[in-house]
């Protein structure tokens, strides 16, 4: 059962390497507080959606250890209930409308199905895609389809979001909507774990941030922390100062 | 039971739902073409062709193949439809939907499993239901020819698991269908009795395991067999279950599922 000071997440030691040999991640350790918005900030390649997936079961188990409130996500399917995911790629089933979609995977998820749909209608109208409800996928917007994919995430209720750069490529009105929505979704406890190559966005809601590069946390600590050690006047100094010192 | 076990349970029928679904929506590409393709084999053959063959067995020409029919349609339609719709799912990356569920390797095997189970079983029963009427000729046990068509599409269904997770690309996935599953099917004994050919033909369909439910499935309808029945199903079973713990034992491993 899961301990009461367990963290939404604990990684020890993590080590994936790709067929190609490519060493995504090279015994990379990090805690995530529960409660917390927690920020992964890095370049390309540097291993975040790596992390990302091996914490929710889209990659092949990786050396190392892999908490998530307790829960051995490897081996423990338990864990996977406490876990959403809103991925950088957008993959959505194509022969399900957006309402169909979202019921489903609250059912994947263990839910009665009309639970599911009531969880699905709430989360069409907090989304604001109640009126694309009967439409499928590749009829919505990116924008559209960017919501709809972080919906899904929502839908079994997890205590640790987490969200591959959700925001990218999405217009300024959406982006200060999620914002609002997912400082909504701390404040009812739920733990949210962020990548993201905007930096303001970071600096706007994370309380922890993780640089990470090559496959290995760098540094950590709050916007603040991580401004005065490495100088400077914003975030976006600390940053480019920690990625190429 | 444990709650997780219960959670697990409805995703397990919420997936084989969604499988079914996608075959009901589909049916101009699911079950209609195999319900065409079966009937034009019974007016060709059995029709425009049979009356120049004589009897097999003690049974017009068109009473003897749409056994062998029926089993052709629910190996190919179970095998298409799992294999296509988790290649589909792996191919467009939706798979991350139920990859990231807390289903077992073996739920998620079932579900893929149930839409092709059920499409080859519906899209025989359409041919069955103007077949029938028209070539038996009574006789036999139907349950048993039902228990074969069952085994049959369990069998298909789970090798098509297999190939859905081994496909890498849309060539791959028919090289299976156009190499391996069609030519089980056509020298099967679907369309010839094993014991009228001349060798090496006779061995070839014999080692051919599609034999074996054809015939069982022809010894049920008409009551003309030419192999134990009972031993053809039990073999058929230990397929079906070996290959169901094949897909389950893939998946599991995440080989060509997760980097």
């Amino acid at each position: 059962m899961e301990a009461i000071s367990s963290p939404a997440l604990a990684v020890e030691r993590l080590t994936k390497s790709y067929g190609d040999g490519t060493l995504a991640l090279d015994e990379l350790s990090l805690v995530v507080p529960a409660g917390s918005f927690f920020g992964l900030l890095g370049p390309n390649g540097a291993g975040k959606t790596t992390l990302i997936g091996s914490i929710s079961g889209l990659l092949r188990a990786p050396a190392g250890r892999i908490s998530v409130f307790g829960h051995d996500p490897v081996s423990d399917p338990a864990a996977r209930l406490l876990v959403g995911l809103a991925p950088q790629e957008i993959h959505l089933d194509r022969f399900l409308s957006a309402r169909d979609l979202l019921t489903y995977h609250g059912r994947y998820f263990g839910m009665m199905r009309a639970e599911a749909e009531a969880r699905a209608n709430e989360l069409l109208g907090i989304f604001d895609l109640g009126g694309k409800a009967q439409s499928k996928p590749q009829r919505l917007s990116g924008g559209m389809r960017r919501r709809l994919l972080i919906a899904r995430a929502l839908v079994h209720r997890p205590r640790l979001l987490v969200l591959d750069e959700p925001t990218a490529g999405v217009d300024l009105e959406l982006r200060y909507d999620l914002w609002r929505y997912l400082r909504r979704l701390q404040g009812e406890g739920v733990t949210v774990l962020l990548t993201t190559h905007y930096i303001e966005e970071a600096e706007e809601l994370c309380e922890q941030i993780a640089l990470i590069r090559g496959g290995r946390i760098i540094d950590e600590g709050s916007p603040t922390e991580l401004v005065s050690a490495y100088g400077g006047e914003t975030l976006e100094d600390a940053y480019q100062a920690a990625m190429h010192g | 039971m444990s709650e997780l076990q219960r959670l697990q349970l409805r995703g397990t029928a919420a997936l084989a739902g969604r499988e079914v679904r996608r075959v009901f929506a589909l049916w101009t590409q699911t079950i209609l073409p195999p319900f065409v393709t079966a009937l034009l084999f019974l007016a060709v053959f059995g029709g425009a062709l049979g009356s120049r063959i004589r009897e097999i067995g003690g049974l017009d020409y068109a009473g003897f193949i749409v056994p062998g029919l029926l089993v052709m349609t629910v190996v190919g339609q179970s095998f298409g439809n799992s294999s296509t719709s988790l290649f589909q799912a792996k191919n467009e990356g939706y798979i991350e939907d139920v990859l990231t569920s807390p289903l077992a390797p073996w739920q998620l095997a079932l579900g893929y499993l149930a839409g092709g189970f059920i499409r080859g079983l519906v899209a025989a029963a359409a041919v069955a239901a103007v077949a029938v009427p028209i070539a038996w000729e009574g006789g036999g046990n139907v349950g048993l020819a039902v228990l074969a068509l069952v085994i049959c599409a369990l069998v298909f269904a789970a090798l098509g698991v297999i190939t859905g997770v081994w496909s890498e690309s849309f060539d791959q996935h028919s090289f299976v269908a156009s190499i391996v599953i069609a030519p089980l099917a056509l020298l099967g004994g679907v369309f010839y009795s094993a014991d009228a050919l001349d060798e090496p033909w006779a061995t070839l369909t014999r080692i051919d395991p599609l034999y074996y439910l054809v015939d069982a499935t022809r010894g049920g309808l008409t009551g003309f067999h030419e192999s134990p029945i009972w031993l053809s199903l039990l073999v058929a079973a230990g397929i079906a279950v070996t290959a169901f713990a094949a897909a389950t034992a893939l998946i599991r491993s995440g080989w060509r599922l997760k980097p």
